[in-house]
């Protein structure tokens, strides 16, 4: 057993992606936030920095738990499930 | 769906599907609104259910509910640097009904609903309700995309991300210092790897509590063929490590590590846990027209040690269905908050209500632990010219704190457990 990514720790859940992302970053607050704690406490590690050192997102592999929406301190998140029966499908919860 | 309901029940989790079923019980049309694919498909628990509330309530459960294993190992593990610090606490002789199982909660789910579905209650999967409906501050229906169901009571089950309820001005946004997140990886490692890593017989189970200085508290639950573990992570706490990398890091504890070391990982996952327990129980957990059950309501308790979310959901379920009962159509059920305050779920929140200020105290995962790990260490560690007991801790803890600061901390924590 080693270390896995957590790229490949998600491929091993299943996944009814939505055409369209449920979760949309308001990049005008985020862009003043130094804290970015949504970066670290992503248990999907979905938000990243690009190269520009802005906030960026990627919905498909999104747990749901929603974490990020609560303790984003600008409240820049816009956050709301998937449409009924997409996003992740749990078999193990 | 025009047809109009007598209930609607937002979430088929523990506490939705028990209000269906008790009420269903009495002849009421209800319908059950689903977001997941099926029932269970966006849950996620520890993996443990306590049996007294099954008992009490469907007698036959044990011949058909998915029971992975008989929980008959408690263990309190604190994983050192290296080592650890294993307390465990075994129970040789069944208790008379007061046992707890480990299961999947997706799994559970599905029976509770065919349960509930015996009962002629309508079960809607695939629906994301996207608003309630309110005429006259009276809650009439539901919105789902462009349709609208009505109902005469709506009851709202949605669990501990209280979407809907923030929508309309009935709860507030939980505060980041008061939730953890709940990281789960289960792993397939066969039935006899199992019993003989954890020193188990057929059906029997372990559940462990882990702390740990390096990512905060844990836990390992058994199931059949395989192995729940997981880390509550807590965002606000200085952590050195990222939410995505905890599992690996406490798979990587020597402790750990050769417990599940060659499974096959099948599936991560990962969930809100309120922790702020009384504090965070809704004041008014109903209106005219609604009643609001379960973790949505703030009605599931850490008590430090245990984790009772299921079946006090299931309790709290139940009640609302009592309540619908005993309330004419049009009136406020206020009788809910009553019978949750007589059936003791609100007493037994508010008697652990200093829990959640322990468990919100990073401390408790870094200094106390690391002071016991360096203790053992001291007294197992045959040097020379040894110390005594005394000796070791009066050193260890001093580095730390004051030995006085220390024993006071310890008594106020142990009484408010």
């Amino acid at each position: 057993m080693k270390k896995r990514a957590v790229d490949e720790r998600l491929a091993l859940t299943k996944f009814e992606v939505y055409s369209e992302p449920h979760i949309i970053l308001r990049r005008d607050k985020c862009r003043g936030c130094s804290l970015k704690i949504c970066l670290s406490s992503c248990p999907a590690g979905l938000y990243t920095l690009d190269e520009s050192g802005e906030t960026k997102f990627s919905y498909e592999g999104c747990l749901e738990c929603g974490t990020c929406r609560i303790v984003c301190p600008e409240n820049a998140i816009e956050w709301n499930y998937p449409p009924g029966g997409f996003g992740v499908q749990y078999r193990f919860g | 769906m025009s047809e109009k309901y007598d209930v609607i029940v937002i979430g088929a989790g523990p506490a939705g599907l028990s209000t269906a079923y008790f009420l269903a019980d009495k002849e009421y049309n209800v319908i059950v609104l689903e977001r997941g694919l099926e029932p269970g498909s966006k849950n996620v628990f520890g993996g443990r259910i306590y049996s007294y509330v099954l008992d009490k309530y469907f007698p036959e459960w044990r011949t058909d509910a998915p029971i992975e294993r008989w929980v008959r190992r408690e263990k309190l593990s604190i994983l050192c640097e290296e080592n650890s610090v294993n307390l465990e606490y075994q129970i040789n002789r069944k208790p008379n009904g007061y046992d707890s199982f480990t299961a999947f909660l997706s799994r559970f789910l599905k029976w509770f609903a065919s349960k509930v579905e015996e009962k002629n209650v309508t079960l809607a999967t695939s629906v994301r309700v996207d608003e309630i409906l309110f005429r006259d501050g009276q809650a009439y229906g539901v919105r789902v995309g462009e349709e609208k169901l009505e109902a005469d009571y709506i009851v709202v089950a949605e669990g501990a991300n209280t979407l809907l309820l923030e929508k309309h001005g009935l709860r507030e946004k939980i505060s980041p210092k008061d939730i953890a997140v709940g990281i789960k990886e289960v792993i397939k490692l066969g039935k006899e790897k199992i019993n003989e890593r954890f020193g188990l017989e057929d059906e029997e189970g372990s559940a462990y509590f882990l702390i740990s200085p390096k990512f905060g508290g844990g836990f390992i639950y058994t199931m059949e063929e395989y192995v729940s573990i997981g880390v509550i992570y807590r965002p606000l706490f200085n952590n050195n490590v990222e939410a995505k990398d905890v599992i690996e890091e406490l798979k990587m504890h020597p402790s750990i590590f050769n417990l599940v070391k060659d499974g096959v990982e099948i599936e991560y996952s990962a969930d809100i846990i309120r922790e702020a327990g009384y504090r965070d129980v809704m004041l008014k957990p109903y209106g005219r027209g609604y009643l609001v059950v379960g973790d949505a309501a703030g009605l599931t308790l850490n008590t430090g040690f245990t984790v009772r979310g299921v079946d006090l959901a299931i309790e709290s379920g139940r009640l609302a269905a009592e309540a619908i009962q005993k309330t004419s159509v049009g009136e406020e059920p206020s009788i809910y908050m009553k019978l949750l305050l007589e059936g003791g779920i609100i007493d037994t929140l508010k008697k652990f209500r200093k829990v959640s200020k322990i468990l919100s105290n990073q401390k408790i995962y870094t200094d106390y632990p690391e002071i016991i790990c360096e203790i053992f260490s001291k007294i197992y560690t045959i040097e020379e010219y040894p110390e005594t007991l005394f000796e070791s801790i009066k050193k260890v803890v001093g580095r730390k704190t004051s030995i006085i600061r220390f024993m006071f901390e310890l008594l106020s924590m142990v009484r408010s457990l």
